[in-house]
């Protein structure tokens, strides 16, 4: 059992993987940049770590500061979390040089499934289904070609981007070349790796992906799926587990064909395997994201586990928690991504003060946060702020908490999605299942700020208006008998 | 305290008579008022708006806090004066409430006249001046006038309480920590440049607002220097390089939202704690007194019950009940305000004038402010009164009342004729305010009364000269005796002449003094004492 | 109580009002009585308005007419955030200085305050500006001292050249009326 950690992460993340630790009587360490020495993560931790960098996101990028910052510390583990460099095979390679536990799959499974031309090639040599598809192999004009060959629309891929960039629909044979070029000159600024592959775009796909755990010698077990269909410029926002709706045989297929993957990578600790389910109930391999994911908590709470537990035994060398067997999904749990954004003008994203934080509670109900009331919100740093996860004995019941609690939630100071997200999940498709990943786009007139009528507005700047000073000082500070008397001209 | 119970009969014929009547007067009142208010001619209209102008009515209710009452006196000054060229004598005062804050505004009126100030007009302002220093009020000045009327610059300039009493009030205010703010509208010229300059803040609009001791023709005229109104002492001028004026404003709408935010800093003394109790409304309909009041100005009625459609609850504890029963005596409240009122019930006899006395001396003992319902023909005449004392009783009413420490309040309800007016806190005695009704009368002796006694004096005359008595030349003197005193015996002749500070609706008499009550309480108690008593 | 003296003139357009934005719309607020409750005009509409502060600081249960609404408010110079019952707004609210002063267009001209030498410019005629922009650098008394925008706008006008020595009162640089 490992007996420290430090967690090279921050915001929500960092939070959850801290509590956990701190509840298994790890000793924690926690990193920061400056901008975010009042951010909830650093008090969680027994201690933390200054980072320094010009850019704040490039402090948590800093694989040497990391490590030193492990070894000064004595942590003998580094959790990564997801984004920064959860993905990075390098720093993977780095922590276990410097002899320290990596919590996480092995460096060179990260750089396979990192790469994601080599990515769906070991897919394919497992069995798993893939959708058709064009490499670069040769020329451009054989790439061109090939692609042309997969039928409309179709997809460019970076092949060494991830996490929905650095893609591109093309529905016009005519527009090929050009998306192809850009998409090509964009990876190589990105993603400092210019190539790119297409793929068959399935139209109004869902999003499933299946949740593994690994003991990095062949065993796998997968922990069910979870739909992530509702996404926006290929970002999610709203998961859940299980599917919205799914027929066993099909689930079965599904996790199997994760399962399979997995095993052959001899996978080591929490993966996902995310698939595309076409309306044919066609289903092929996108990716494999080698890291906790941002929903992870959805099925934690419908399978009655910590997953957190799970990659830190493993990682404390302990072999898989349970037999797939003693794995099973009870009730419906979904999870809502809380981001400072401004719905009204495009999602973009928004700064501010958390002035005013109230987190909702009750049955089924847990927040995971990354900021504290009173925190600034600025643009340094990602602009998701918490997950909203609830559960409830079904479907049904679980939407009807998720909403409650949406409602309960009080962020002010900045602006934020709380509202859009409930309207999202109330909405009667998302409440029939109706799910794919062109979802807000279909709804997006019915899930735009409602049009508030004459008496509505008037209550809303009245609530203001009472916030006033001056105009509080009017309203009641007036003496008598003027106050009584009121608008009266002799 | 018990309620007053009313023995009116609404229903009688006398009633409704009286009720008709008193209408039609309250709504010649509303309408005479709202003429001098807002009917001007077409072309001064349209001068203010091409200047880019607001009407000072409009400037004033956007200065005011919302919701809240402005008291405006005088509305009706100069009605019966210079051909009625001058409606309200050119300007606007009152009491009204800005940030919370009891304030004299004081306001030219740009659309008559340019704002030119008539004799008048120097009276009206003056008196709201005196009204700011006996009461500790603050000061919003309005500022937008031509200057004197030149035609009658010796009715209005050369005199103690004419124009530079205006000057002298301001000073008075300033020397007393009462705070003034001037909003520089449109011109302050000659004497009206020292507003703002005795002002302790003051905002100009640029491009209509100026001050100048002389403007561009006298200065033209005096050293052949050609300038303009702006150059010689606009916004710019007095706000980067003189410093005669505080803050710029780019338009009327700025000033007056930098006046309203200057008030806000200001701090509130604390004011003269009386006896106050929650306020509550009348039992009594107050639309009954159209029928108390009689249509006949030698008729007498029962002052209790219009006592009883003034106070809280209509509850009156009187002093006195039995004796000097032609003066009403007792506590009431008003608006939440423990005051005193006096209110006449008849002629005024020995027992009633010292009665009255007694009980004035009992509200300054009380600190309990003091409200005069007035209907006097005056004291009682003959030689037993006199045997009795009756001049040193009326004298006992009048050193007592002069003597108070407390506020006084004075309503001409009906008639005020003679040595009566006097006891009862006329407009000599320094009432803090004092309103008419519409059918109220003033003068040394009725129309009637008068006409007749100079009509024997005329008819002794002829006799003792021997002439022929002509019943021509006695209907002559009688007709235009009477015709002559019921032209100034009249409220809007009195009005005119701002012998008291507005003709008010009988219904809006409780609105009037509850205001009047509230803003006399920013100024602490005047020095105790009396003079001597002949007893 | 004062039930049967008619209010007179009490023509709304002119009273103190407070416009507050809400979607980019601005709504102008009145106060119209204060007893026996608060009554508020908004947009033409008359409102009662009755507030019952809860425990928690910033929160507090309103009733408008006869409806109940759960509000939670927190205010940021020219902007309050309000959640009202379940969802969030952002209301701007300016004083009424600030106010009237974009109504009027505000002073457009910037002048020297004291004599002295322009060192440097940076504005040039057309060039937008905002506010905060340092639109020239001048040296005066032996300081040197930023002239800066106190509006956005477009430059209209650069009155002064490097080098050039001014007087008091000045005019610098002006900048549209209208922009």
């Amino acid at each position: 059992m490992l007996d420290s950690i430090l967690v090279a992460n921050r915001g929500e993340i960092a939070c959850r993987v801290l509590r956990t630790a701190r509840a298994m009587g790890l000793r924690t360490v926690a990193v920061y940049h400056h901008a975010d020495r009042a951010a909830p993560h650093v008090g969680l931790a027994d201690s933390a770590v200054e980072l320094h960098a010009e850019v704040p996101t490039a402090a948590y990028l800093d694989v040497a500061q990391i490590i030193a910052a492990a070894d000064h510390t004595g942590a003998a583990s580094v959790h990564p979390g997801y984004g920064f460099l959860a993905e990075n095979g390098d720093f993977a390679a780095a922590v276990e040089d410097a002899g320290l536990v990596f919590v996480g799959p092995q460096p060179e499974v990260i750089r396979l499934m990192g790469d994601k031309v080599h990515a769906r090639a070991f897919a394919a040599e497992a069995g798993v289904p893939l959708a058709p598809s064009a490499l670069m192999e040769g020329s451009f004009e054989a790439f061109l070609d090939a692609a042309a060959g997969i039928g409309l629309p179709l997809l460019i891929k970076a092949a060494a981007g991830g996490g929905g960039k650095g893609m591109s629909i093309v529905h016009d044979a005519a527009e090929l070349e050009a998306r192809a070029r850009t998409a090509m000159s964009e990876a190589e600024r990105y993603f400092a790796d210019g190539r790119v592959y297409a793929e068959r775009y399935v139209e109004q796909p869902r999003h499933i992906e299946v949740q593994v755990l690994g003991d990095g010698r062949g065993n796998v077990v997968h922990l069910f799926e979870r739909e992530c269909s509702v996404q926006r410029r290929f970002q999610k926002i709203v998961e859940e587990a299980p599917a919205a709706t799914l027929p066993a045989e099909l689930r079965a297929r599904i996790c199997d064909a994760a399962v399979k993957l997995a095993a052959r990578a001899n996978y080591r600790n929490a993966g996902t395997v995310e698939f595309i389910l076409a309306p044919d109930g066609e289903f092929y391999f996108l990716e494999m994201n080698t890291r906790l994911q941002v929903e992870h908590p959805v099925t934690e709470m419908v399978c009655g586990i910590d997953l957190v537990e799970a990659q830190l035994r493993l990682a404390g060398g302990e072999g898989l928690p349970w037999t797939q067997d003693a794995l099973s999904v009870t009730g419906h749990a979904i999870e809502c991504r809380v981001c400072c954004e401004d719905p009204a003008r495009d999602f973009l994203p928004a700064t501010g003060r958390a002035r005013v934080l109230r987190v909702p509670h009750g049955p089924g109900v847990r927040f995971d946060g990354g900021i504290s009331e009173g925190q600034a919100v600025t643009a340094a740093f990602d602009s998701m702020i918490g997950k909203l996860v609830c559960r409830g004995d079904d479907r049904g019941q679980a939407i009807d908490r998720a909403v409650a609690a949406l409602g309960d939630l009080t962020l002010l100071g900045v602006d934020h999605n709380i509202d859009y997200l409930a309207r999202v999940i109330d909405h009667p498709a998302f409440r029939a299942g109706a799910l794919h990943t062109g979802f807000v786009t279909e709804h997006a007139d019915t899930l735009g700020v409602p049009v508030l009528d004459a008496d509505a507005r008037a209550a809303v700047v009245i609530a203001a208006a009472l916030g006033v000073d001056d105009f509080r000082r009017l309203a009641y500070d007036i003496p008598e008998p003027y106050a009584s008397i009121g608008a009266w001209r002799n | 305290m018990a309620r007053i119970q009313s023995s009116i009969q609404t229903g009688s014929a006398e009633f409704r008579r009286h009720y008709s009547h008193n209408r039609a007067l309250a709504a010649e009142l509303h309408e005479r008022q709202r003429q001098a208010r807002f009917e001007r001619p077409a072309r001064d209209v349209e001068r203010l708006a091409r200047q880019g102008k607001m009407m000072p009515r409009e400037r004033i209710e956007k200065l005011l806090d919302p919701g809240t009452p402005f008291l405006e006196f005088s509305t009706l000054a100069a009605n019966m004066a210079y051909g009625g060229e001058a409606p309200g004598a050119s300007c606007i005062t009152g009491i009204g409430m800005i940030q919370g804050r009891e304030v004299i505004l004081c306001a030219h009126d740009a659309s008559i006249k340019g704002g030119a100030w008539y004799p008048l007009s120097v009276k009206k302002i003056v008196r709201c001046l005196d009204i700011a220093i006996e009461n500790r009020l603050p000061v919003v000045h309005l500022c937008d006038s031509a200057g004197g009327f030149l035609p009658l610059q010796s009715e209005l300039f050369p005199d103690k309480h004419m124009a530079g009493r205006m000057f002298r009030n301001q000073s008075i205010l300033s020397k007393m920590g009462v705070k003034q703010l001037a909003l520089v509208f449109g011109h302050c010229t000659a004497g009206g440049a020292y507003i703002p300059a005795l002002s302790d803040y003051s905002v100009i609009v640029r491009g209509t607002g100026a001050v100048f001791l002389g403007g561009p023709p006298l200065v033209k005229a005096a050293t052949g220097e050609v300038v303009t109104a702006d150059e010689l002492g606009g916004c710019d001028l007095h706000t980067r390089v003189s410093g005669t004026c505080d803050y710029p404003a780019a338009s009327e709408d700025e000033a007056i939202a930098i006046g309203r935010e200057i008030v806000a800093q200001w701090d509130c003394p604390p004011k003269w704690d009386i006896q106050r109790d929650p306020i509550e409304a009348p039992y009594y309909d107050p639309d009954e007194l159209y029928g108390i009041i009689p249509d006949d100005i030698k008729r007498s009625f029962e002052m209790r019950e219009v006592i009883a459609r003034l106070v809280d609850g209509s509850r009156f504890y009187e002093y006195q009940p039995a004796y000097g029963t032609t003066l009403v005596c007792g506590y009431a409240n008003l608006w939440g305000y423990k005051v005193g009122i006096l209110a006449n019930n008849g002629v005024l006899f020995n027992d009633s004038a010292l009665k009255g006395a007694h009980f004035i001396e009992l509200c300054n003992q009380n600190d309990t402010p003091l409200v005069f319902l007035q209907n006097i023909t005056g004291y009682m005449v003959g030689r037993d009164y006199e045997a009795a004392g009756i001049s040193k009783d009326g004298a006992k009413m009048i050193m007592a009342q002069v003597g108070s420490h407390v506020p006084k309040f004075t309503v001409m309800c009906h008639g005020s004729f003679g040595a009566g007016n006097y006891g009862m806190c006329g407009r000599a005695y320094d009432g803090r305010l004092l309103f008419s009704w519409p059918n109220h009368q003033i003068g040394v002796m009725g129309g009637e009364q008068a006409a007749k006694t100079l009509t024997e004096v005329k008819l002794k005359q002829l006799e003792r000269a021997g002439d022929a008595v002509d019943q021509a030349t006695l209907d002559k003197v009688y007709n235009e005796t009477l015709e002559a005193y019921q032209h100034q015996l009249s409220a809007y002749y009195s009005t005119s002449e701002v012998w008291d500070d507005g003709i008010l609706d009988p219904l809006d008499t409780r609105n009037a003094l509850g205001i009047g009550i509230s803003a006399a309480l920013n100024a602490p108690p005047l020095e105790r004492g009396y003079g001597v008593f002949r007893f | 109580m004062g039930a049967t003296t008619p209010a007179r003139f009490t023509d709304p357009a002119m009273s103190t009002s407070f416009p507050f934005t809400l979607g980019g719309q601005t709504h102008t607020l009145t106060i119209r009585a204060r007893r026996p409750a608060l009554v508020v005009e908004v947009d033409g509409r008359c409102y009662t308005v009755r507030e019952h502060p809860s425990a928690a600081p910033g929160e507090s249960t309103l009733r408008i007419d006869d409806r109940l609404h759960e509000v939670t408010r927190t205010r940021e110079s020219d902007r309050i955030h309000v959640k009202l019952d379940r969802t969030t707004w952002s209301v701007g609210y300016e004083d009424p200085v600030t106010a009237a002063q974009h109504d009027a267009g505000g002073d457009d001209v910037l002048r020297a305050d004291m004599p002295g030498v322009v060192v440097s410019l940076n504005a040039t005629p057309g060039a937008t500006v905002a506010s905060g922009d340092v639109l020239l650098v001048i040296e005066s008394m032996k300081m040197q001292i930023n002239v800066v925008a106190h509006r956005d706008g477009t430059v209209e006008n650069v009155h002064v050249e490097v080098n050039q020595s001014f007087d008091k009162g000045t005019e610098l640089v002006s900048l549209h009326p209208n922009t």
